[in-house]
C-alpha cells in the first residue's frame, strides 16, 4: 500500500467516524431498534463506487472498531460487524450488476441487507424468535435510509477529487 | 450490452418494492383485538417470568438486572406492559412505550431482554421449555 493510498483511506476513515459520531448525536427518530439514517454508508459507497471493495473493506472495519472504542459497548460491535460486512458484500455484488450506476439502488440494497443482517444477529444474541416481527418495520426502513446514502454518494462522487 | 445494466436496476427495483410491499401488507394484517395477553419475559432467551396481564389490577413495577450492569424497570398496568427506565444509552426500549397486543414485542439489545405478549388463552409460553419432567 502506497503513502498515498494510506493517506486517502486514512482521511475517508476520519470522515466516516466524524460522520458516525455526528449522527450518533442526533436522538433516534423512531423508536424501534436498528432504523436510523446510517450516513456513515455514504463513504461505503463512494469507496466502492470509486476505488476498490479490499479499501471499502479496511475503511468500514476501522471505522467500526474505532467507533466502538470511543462510543459504543462491547456488543454494539457484533451488530456493527454483521450489518456491516453483510451490506458491504451486497453492495459490492449488487454495483457490479449496476455497473455503478443507479448508486442510490445499490444503497437501498446496502440498507436493506444491514437490517436484515443486525436482525439475524440480534435473533442469534437474543436467542427470542419473537425479535423477527421487527422486520416489516426495518426493511422499508433500511430501504428509505439506503435510498438517502445513496442519493448522497451519488451527488458527493461527482465532487470527488480527481487526485486522490 | 448497453440493456444489461438498465435489466438489472429494473429487477432490483422490483425486488426493493416487493420487499416493502410485503412488509407493508404484513403491517396492515389484522391482529385478533383485546384478546387477555400474558407477557413473557425473556432474557438471552430464557424465559424469566409471565406475567399475566388480565389479573393485574394495579400498577406496578419492578427491576430486571442484565449482565453488562443494564438495569430496566419494567412497568405493569392492566392490559399492557413497557419499560419506564433504563440504563442503556439509547433507551429505544422505553420509547417503545407500552404495548398492548402480540405485534411488536420490546427489546433492549443491551439487556438481552424481549417482552413478548402472547393470548393468554395459548397456555404455554413458546420457548424450549419442556412440558413436564417426570422423575
Amino acid at each position: 500500500m502506497s503513502v498515498q493510498k494510506m493517506t486517502t483511506l486514512a482521511f475517508f476513515t476520519t470522515l466516516s467516524l466524524a460522520i458516525f459520531a455526528i449522527e450518533s448525536a442526533i436522538p433516534p427518530l423512531v423508536p424501534i431498534p436498528g432504523i436510523k439514517l446510517g450516513l456513515a454508508n455514504i463513504i461505503t459507497l463512494i469507496l466502492l463506487a470509486h476505488f476498490t471493495f479490499r479499501d471499502a473493506l479496511w475503511v468500514l472495519l476501522a471505522r467500526i472498531l474505532l467507533s466502538t472504542l470511543l462510543f459504543g459497548q462491547a456488543l454494539s460491535l457484533l451488530y456493527s460487524l454483521a450489518g456491516g460486512i453483510f451490506s458491504l458484500l451486497v453492495m459490492a455484488f449488487v454495483m457490479r450488476l449496476l455497473r455503478k450506476k443507479t448508486l442510490f439502488l445499490t444503497g437501498a440494497m446496502g440498507g436493506l441487507a444491514h437490517n436484515t443482517g443486525q436482525l439475524l444477529t440480534a435473533l442469534v444474541i437474543t436467542a427470542t424468535p419473537g425479535v423477527l416481527s421487527y422486520l416489516p418495520f426495518l426493511i422499508p426502513g433500511g430501504i428509505l435510509t439506503g435510498l438517502f446514502t445513496g442519493l448522497c454518494a451519488g451527488f458527493l462522487g461527482k465532487y470527488l477529487s480527481p487526485h486522490l | 450490452m448497453k440493456t444489461k445494466p438498465t435489466k438489472n436496476a429494473v429487477i432490483i427495483t422490483a425486488f426493493l418494492l416487493l420487499a416493502a410491499l410485503a412488509s407493508l401488507l404484513f403491517l396492515l394484517l389484522p391482529v385478533a383485538e383485546d384478546a387477555p395477553y400474558t407477557a413473557d419475559i425473556y432474557q438471552n432467551g430464557e424465559l424469566l417470568m409471565s406475567i399475566p396481564l388480565q389479573e393485574t389490577a394495579e400498577t406496578y413495577s419492578f427491576t430486571v438486572e442484565g449482565e453488562n450492569h443494564c438495569v430496566n424497570v419494567v412497568q405493569v398496568c392492566p392490559g399492557s406492559i413497557g419499560i419506564v427506565s433504563a440504563d442503556c444509552p439509547d433507551k429505544l426500549c422505553v420509547g417503545q412505550g407500552f404495548i398492548r397486543d402480540s405485534r411488536l414485542p420490546i427489546t433492549c439489545l443491551p439487556n438481552r431482554l424481549v417482552i413478548q405478549l402472547r393470548p393468554s388463552s395459548d397456555s404455554e409460553a413458546p420457548s424450549d421449555l419442556p412440558d413436564a419432567i417426570t422423575y
